[in-house]
């Protein structure tokens, strides 16, 4: 992927680091940092792999493994597992028919659990890339699902 | 800072005032548990085990995060901190694995022993497992990581970081499930080097090294000889571990110096080489083109009759002798005593001809010594670094480990080199001149310096030669290198020059490393001329953190020149033309005063040339292979088989050995007692460790066996500290050292008294010059008398690696060095690949006038267009087949730096 | 009761929080006008005076933060933080104000930077508050425009530049030097304490490192002085408190109430009441890093010093309640869960206690014969040490919760297993 503009609109200073990272992997339609790109980030901002790579590691909104196009993360917090996120997971497993942390052989959704989104009042709560989705119920799943599906088509 | 009291368990202990209080309280012998601290790393606070209270406190505090203070009331021990203390190695225990195979320390086991958690009964906590499978990451050639005993202790991270200055680890995941990851978790494609620096720090089996894994047992070890490191000139002190009468382990060894337990990856893993079956072990005699095994007797009697007969029929002056920078001071100092008193003549040489010589005799003529001015702990605490033609990171790795650490405390680095070396991604400023360059480069630096009147009056003035006239004399010289002109000569922008010499000029304290791409090239000593023109002018030099330092190459060609190894000095650097030095030596030898001659020798390369001239006959090599280390190898090749008789004394058969009619067994540096000095002049102890392979002997016992059996006998000494004993004697600059003041620490020379603590600084008060001053001596930029040319239209430039070391005798046969790296070749600058059609490791033929060779292409746009870099340790490349042996008018050094080439790609 | 009383949240829904020229009419920036006329010093006492606690949780002074910041050196680089790294469980107060009202933020730490002398700043946000993000880039931008961010803010010489920095998911980096970390480009590890932020901070410069409602009462507490604060809230605990209430209540959601006002009324008069009518449980304040109260506590004052007398915390002023049928052991286990999951692993207590107590608890609940007296002292014995012993708040907090439940609903966790 071509990642120049990406590296181009911050200095060239090391605490710009997540902040690339974010953008690299918003815009891949994979939702990931590849490993060709850590090395690239490593060399441009004048670090050495493991730093990079470690912090993908860390964070757990940053992967180095390939995902869907669209990743589903669930809020299962205290909160939103108290106001049934279990079961809104359960029920997107048997759809997606993936487990956690798998992404669907079409490659559109990722499924993975997140801790608290800060959407409590409406919990249950999850988010799909970067949107925010709260107080819902499988039939708000299944919509959603299909409105994912048909804008990537 | 100073000692205070502080009150540990209610006992009065001394410690130093804001020192790491877990560290002072180990030092007072009251042993606090504690495993992610170690003296060399900043303060984790990881394992908690340190926990103390402390008066005026709440709770427990980690005292690795404590700093002393006067008068503190400490309690390290009572059941409360006892429980917490296996409490939390309990919970340790509960997520490690546990087993133990005796091939590494581990001071996770010891603890568990200590608090009764080796028995299962005692422990309170179920195993607990990470989600994540842990997998061993066995990829690097040097270690493995297990991720199943790490403690997550950050020591390793840091070993690599701090220490190190590489930071090429990092964890991954977090929590229970994180691990160590070199890279993107595969160690053998990460940046690491293998240093080994997190093997040594590493508290339990999580990274242990691979060489030797099967065979070591810690319990089986049977001496631990502490010794110096046989590669580069840092001097690095080693411990190896010999069990069964073979080395199989080095360390670093810690709270010394030069190197306060840092290795590279040549000290730790290129040990392998004294093991090799290769090794000689028996004289052996060319007869009739074929290499019979001889009794010493038979080689010996053959060599003093050969080398008797020639002094008769030819003279002293046609026989000759190359010392050896691999071997002990010692060694070379009875070699360099043999070539005077039995052959009679000064013609000792060795490759320092190859390397310094310009830089030294520049540095002899303007200040006086040519050795490093400065000790090595200086690279990281001065406030501004100039390396020019030095990649300081591969060639001298363990001082480059101070440079970086400087580097992260915000010194200011200048690199001045044509080619891209690693610590550019260190540097404030990178210089990149054309080759050949440098005067021009240098005095664009000193025009710009001089124009903004950063000069230091009170210096030129008190301790230069000649004081403002000599100055003025500069100024006039330089005057026509303005920022622009020098652009143009050197291709490096006007701004770059100006910005670098005010960085340099205007930092408190600056230091200068200076080698080989300064000193191999026919204005070697011009290059260092105008080099010290800009220190001095600048006053840079005569104080703490200040001076000129050029790294030696070799662990001992420091020394071998210190101790006479020099055509036209004695040793201590005493000139043989005088004859008050020559009474005075003669005196301590025992030998007739005009037996010594007055007359200076010949050098290396002329040496070489005398050989072709049919003017030397006989040579003695002691452990050196001009064969793929001189210039102009077919010339040395041709040479070498006129010689009427040659003996090589080496540890293998080398190139240079095919034309020797007598080979001698020696041994290796792991064999012998002795010393070495390194780069800032630190005498050190070297220890024997393991006997000599079969019949194969001490180099100096075999010279001096050799004396008597050509009927001019030495003293016989009991042992090498006698040796070294007589060198002091002769030795002003070492008078006051002998092996007994150096067991733990070395000593930097001049050490004139026994009283003396060494000399960390040179010129302090005054320069080591007749007058006491020094001399500036303005140069101008000539061009290079080779360039390119339609028919070579590439400069080809020539260097070291970090994995291989000089002609590869030794560090190719280390199995850990070789993995990393075994293959030849050559870099080109991307743009000329493309215009030549050449493809990434495409096989190309180089021809210079003088040869050619085979190699393969390497693209990256380290080097500059229109020029070319090859290692030079390959037998199977030569470089020196195409470079020159025209000369340096004043240190004879040879232009390695600088061969017109072309490349034609072949099938 | 108390009235509804807002200060952090006085512009939130009353103006179009991408507009900064509502946000101007609104008497916008003019703190921060008021501010770069006087004296650096006279912000900080003004701060310091009013009683300002941190709002984050740890409820420091606030003004004894900023002091410490500016006398500390003048003539170095300091730096101004805001920790927008909301990730307590059931806390989104935060959010609220970057979302409806990003302008005030921005005034409060550019007052913020002018009292301590800094130049720079960062607004550290968790990278799952989009909206939040998107909200404060438009208004920095804006403030720029204005005049009142950048070089020569208002011609009164002073310079500050803002950035935000998004963190990436780790409830950990909402600690302040492992934040720090963060913004430096690194993995979330917390820094050995002390040296504190305003000693050693980014890049080991002094820096000022406050939370976004803190930083939002700045500039009201600028425009009316010290003594207005004080007049409102109670007397160890001046000024509002944001309280999000989630769970089984009728109507969850965010509300700014003056200090004081008690659990109850919180509960039953602003949220009102329990869900479908059932008897209430517990609630558990302060998010997971809180503690369990019990009916019988409904009546404390919510103040971080009247709290801390019944051996409750205020924290973050999340308050999660739950009804009696609740298995409030599964709530337990989720908050252990968490901890495990979040947990950087660079301590030893926390790394490995952190899981112990969760497959302690997890193993337990599955035993047929669960005691859940017996269990959880275990628990509370372990969790204890860990909190003595480990580097960071993080290892600190699950004693928390697991100690107020063994002491304050020993029935509640019997019934709930039963």
């Amino acid at each position: 992927m071509e990642i120049d503009p990406i590296l181009q609109k911050y200095p060239k200073s090391r605490d710009y680091l997540i902040e690339i990272l974010h953008d690299i992997q918003n815009a891949h339609p994979q939702s990931y940092i590849p490993p060709e790109v850590v090395t690239r980030v490593a060399k441009h901002l004048n670090v050495k792999q493991a730093q990079v790579y470690g912090v993908i590691g860390y964070y757990s909104m940053l992967s180095a493994k390939p995902r869907g196009r669209y990743v589903i993360r669930v809020c299962a917090s205290p909160i939103c597992n108290l106001m049934g996120s279990s079961n809104l997971i359960d029920y997107l497993k048997e759809k997606l028919k993936v487990d956690i942390g798998q992404t669907t052989p079409d490659g559109l959704f990722t499924l993975e659990t997140t801790e608290c989104l800060g959407n409590c009042a409406a919990a249950p709560a999850m988010m799909i890339n970067q949107e925010m989705y709260g107080s819902l119920t499988t039939g708000m799943v299944d919509i959603l699902l299909e409105q994912y599906s048909k804008s990537h088509k | 800072m100073g000692k205070v009291s502080i009150y540990i368990d209610d006992r009065e202990v001394m410690a130093e005032q804001g020192a790491n209080l877990l560290h002072e309280a180990r030092k007072n012998g009251i042993n606090i548990p504690g495993l992610c601290y170690h003296p060399k790393l900043t303060p984790t606070g990881a394992c908690r085990l340190c926990l103390v209270k402390v008066e005026g406190q709440r709770g427990m505090v980690a005292s690795c995060t404590l700093a002393v203070k006067e008068g503190m009331h400490v309690t390290a021990f009572d059941q409360e901190l006892e429980d917490t203390r296996r409490f939390l190695l309990d919970y340790l225990i509960s997520e490690q694995n546990i087993d133990y195979d005796n091939t590494y320390p581990d001071e996770l086991r010891e603890l568990m022993f200590r608090y009764g958690l080796h028995l299962p009964q005692n422990r309170f906590f179920k195993p607990v497992k990470p989600h994540a499978e842990f997998k061993v990451d066995s990829s690097s050639p040097v270690l493995t990581y297990d991720p199943s005993k790490c403690i997550k202790c950050f020591r390793c991270i840091k070993a690599c970081d701090e220490v190190q200055g590489k930071n090429v680890l990092s964890f991954y995941e977090r929590g229970l499930a994180s691990y160590i990851v070199a890279g993107m978790g595969v160690w053998g494609e990460s940046e690491c080097d293998g240093c080994g620096e997190c093997i040594q720090l590493c508290p339990t089996g999580a990274i242990v090294e691979k060489p030797n894994r099967n065979i070591i047992n810690l319990s089986k070890v049977e001496r631990r000889v502490r010794t110096t490191c046989p590669y580069c000139g840092v001097g690095c002190q080693i411990e190896l571990l010999v069990q069964n009468g073979r080395i199989v382990r080095s360390n670093g060894v810690e709270g010394v110096l030069p190197n306060d337990g840092r290795l590279c990856v040549k000290g730790r893993f290129g040990y392998e080489f004294v093991h090799s079956p290769e090794r000689l072990t028996k004289p052996l005699i060319r007869k009739n083109d074929v290499f019979v095994e001889a009794t010493w007797d038979e080689a010996l009697s053959l060599i003093a009759t050969k080398f008797g007969e020639l002094i008769q029929k030819y003279g002293p002056d046609a026989l000759a002798g190359y010392a050896s920078a691999k071997c002990t001071n010692e060694d070379n100092y009875i070699f360099q005593k043999f070539v005077r008193t039995v052959f009679g003549t000064n013609n000792i040489d060795y490759c320092t001809r190859l390397c310094h010589a310009s830089t030294v005799t520049a540095m002899l003529r303007s200040i006086g010594d040519g050795a490093g001015s400065n000790s090595i702990q200086d690279f990281e605490t001065t406030d501004c670094l100039v390396v020019t033609g030095n990649n300081i990171i591969e060639t001298h790795p363990v001082t480059a480990t101070y440079v970086k650490r400087g580097a992260a405390r915000g010194m200011k680095i200048i690199v001045i080199d044509p080619k891209w070396t690693p610590l550019v991604s260190y540097a404030t400023l990178w210089l990149q001149p054309r080759l050949g360059t440098d005067v021009a480069l240098l005095n664009g630096m000193v025009r710009e310096i001089i124009a903004n009147n950063w000069v230091d009056h009170d210096f030129i003035q008190n301790r230069i030669d000649g004081g403002m006239q000599s100055f003025l004399e500069l100024k006039n010289l330089v005057d026509k290198y303005t920022p622009e002109h020098t652009e143009s000569i050197t291709g490096v922008s006007a701004d770059k020059i100006k910005e670098a010499a005010r960085i340099y000029a205007t930092a408190k304290t600056a230091m200068v490393a200076t080698g080989m791409g300064m000193s191999q090239q026919v204005t070697g000593t011009h290059n260092v001329f105008s080099l010290l023109n800009m220190i001095l002018i600048t006053g840079k030099i005569g104080k703490e953190r200040c001076g000129i330092d050029p790294p030696r190459g070799q662990n001992n060609v420091q020394g071998a020149t210190d101790v006479g190894c020099h055509p036209g000095m004695y040793p201590g650097y005493i000139p043989v033309s005088n004859d008050e030095n020559r009474r005075r030596v003669a005196g301590v030898w025992n030998v007739p005063f005009d037996s010594l001659s007055a007359k200076p020798g010949l050098t290396t390369v002329e040496i070489m040339q005398a050989a072709y001239d049919g003017k030397i006959k006989g040579l003695y090599i002691m452990g050196e292979n001009p064969m793929i280390s001189d210039p102009n190898l077919n010339h040395t090749e041709e040479a070498l088989k006129k010689l009427e008789f040659l003996v090589v004394q080496d540890i293998f058969h080398t190139e240079t050995t095919r034309f020797a009619h007598v080979i001698l067994p020696a041994s290796a540096w792991a064999e012998k007692n002795g010393t070495f000095v390194n780069s800032d002049r630190r005498v050190l102890r070297v220890r024997k460790a393991i006997e000599c392979p079969g019949e194969a002997r001490e180099d100096w016992k075999i010279i001096h066996e050799l004396a008597g059996r050509m009927g001019k006998p030495m003293p016989v000494y009991a042992d090498e500290s006698e040796i070294f004993d007589e060198l002091a004697k002769v030795t002003p600059i070492m008078a006051g050292i002998s092996h007994a003041r150096i067991e733990e620490h070395g000593i930097q020379w001049p050490c004139p008294t026994p009283e003396h603590p060494g000399t960390s600084t040179l010129y302090i008060d005054r320069f080591n010059t007749p007058s006491g001053k020094a001399r500036l001596y303005p140069v101008d930029h000539v061009d290079q008398t080779e360039h390119a040319t339609p028919e070579y239209p590439f400069i080809l430039n020539s260097g070291r690696i970090l994995y291989h070391y000089h002609t590869g005798t030794m560090s190719r046969r280390n199995k850990p060095l070789t993995d990393f790296t075994n293959a030849h070749y050559v870099i080109m600058h991307p743009n000329d690949a493309v215009k030549n059609g050449i493809k990434p490791n495409t096989k190309v033929r180089i021809t210079s006038a003088r040869g050619s060779l085979d190699t393969y292409v390497r693209i990256a746009d380290e080097v500059l267009e229109g020029e070319l870099f090859m290692p030079w340790h390959f037998t199977e490349a030569q470089v020196n087949r195409l470079t020159r042996d025209e000369l340096d008018p004043y240190s004879r050094i040879a232009p390695f730096k600088i061969s017109a080439v072309r490349v034609e790609a072949i099938d | 009761m108390l009235k509804e009383y807002r200060i952090a949240l006085r512009n939130s829904g009353l103006i179009n929080p991408e507009s900064i020229e509502e946000f101007i009419a609104a008497d916008g920036y003019q703190a921060l006008r008021k501010a770069l006329r006087s004296e650096p010093l006279g912000i900080y006492e003004e701060i310091y005076e009013s009683g300002l606690r941190g709002r984050g949780g740890a409820g420091f002074s606030t003004g004894a933060k900023e002091k410490a910041a500016a006398v500390i050196c003048s003539d170095c680089d300091k730096y101004v933080i805001c920790n927008a790294d909301e990730g307590e469980p059931g806390t989104f107060k935060d959010r609220v104000i970057m979302e409806t009202d990003p302008h005030t933020l921005i005034e409060g730490m550019t007052i913020a930077a002018y009292s301590i002398g800094a130049h720079r700043g960062f607004i550290y946000i968790r990278g799952e508050y989009e909206l939040s993000i998107r909200r404060l880039t438009l208004a920095i931008e804006q403030a720029y425009q204005h005049g009142f961010l950048g070089n020569n803010i208002l011609g009164s010489g002073f310079n500050f530049d803002l950035e935000i920095r998004r963190g990436a998911g780790s409830y950990l980096c909402g600690e302040e030097l492992t934040l720090i970390e963060s913004v430096e480009g690194k993995r979330g590890y917390p820094r050995i304490k002390p040296p504190y932020p305003a000693e050693k901070g980014l890049w080991g410069s002094p820096t000022l490192i406050n939370n976004v409602e803190t930083l939002a009462n700045f500039p009201q507490i600028i425009l009316n002085g010290a003594k207005w604060y004080r007049s409102i809230g109670t007397e160890n605990s001046p000024g509002t408190k944001i309280f999000t209430i989630s769970g089984d209540v009728v109507n969850p959601g965010y509300y700014e109430y003056p200090m004081g006002i008690t659990l109850r009324e919180l509960i039953f008069d602003v949220a009102g009441g329990i869900k479908n009518n059932k008897p209430f449980g517990t609630a558990l304040l302060g998010g997971a890093a809180g503690t369990f109260a019990a009916e019988n506590q409904l009546d404390v004052q919510m103040s971080y010093d009247k709290l801390k007398e019944v051996g409750l915390t205020l924290g973050s002023g999340a308050v999660i309640v739950l009804d009696s049928t609740r298995n409030v052991n599964q709530t337990m286990l989720s908050i252990l869960k968490f901890f495990k999951h979040e947990s950087c692993g660079k301590c030893i207590p926390c790394r490995i206690g952190t899981t112990q107590l969760y497959e302690t608890l997890a193993n337990e609940l599955k035993s047929p014969t669960f005691n859940p007296n017996k269990v959880y002292r275990e628990l509370v014995w372990q969790a204890e040490l860990m909190a003595r012993t480990s580097l960071c708040p993080l290892g600190q907090s699950p004693v928390l919760p697991l100690k107020s439940l063994h002491d304050n609903l020993m029935a509640l966790l019997t019934a709930s297993n039963a």
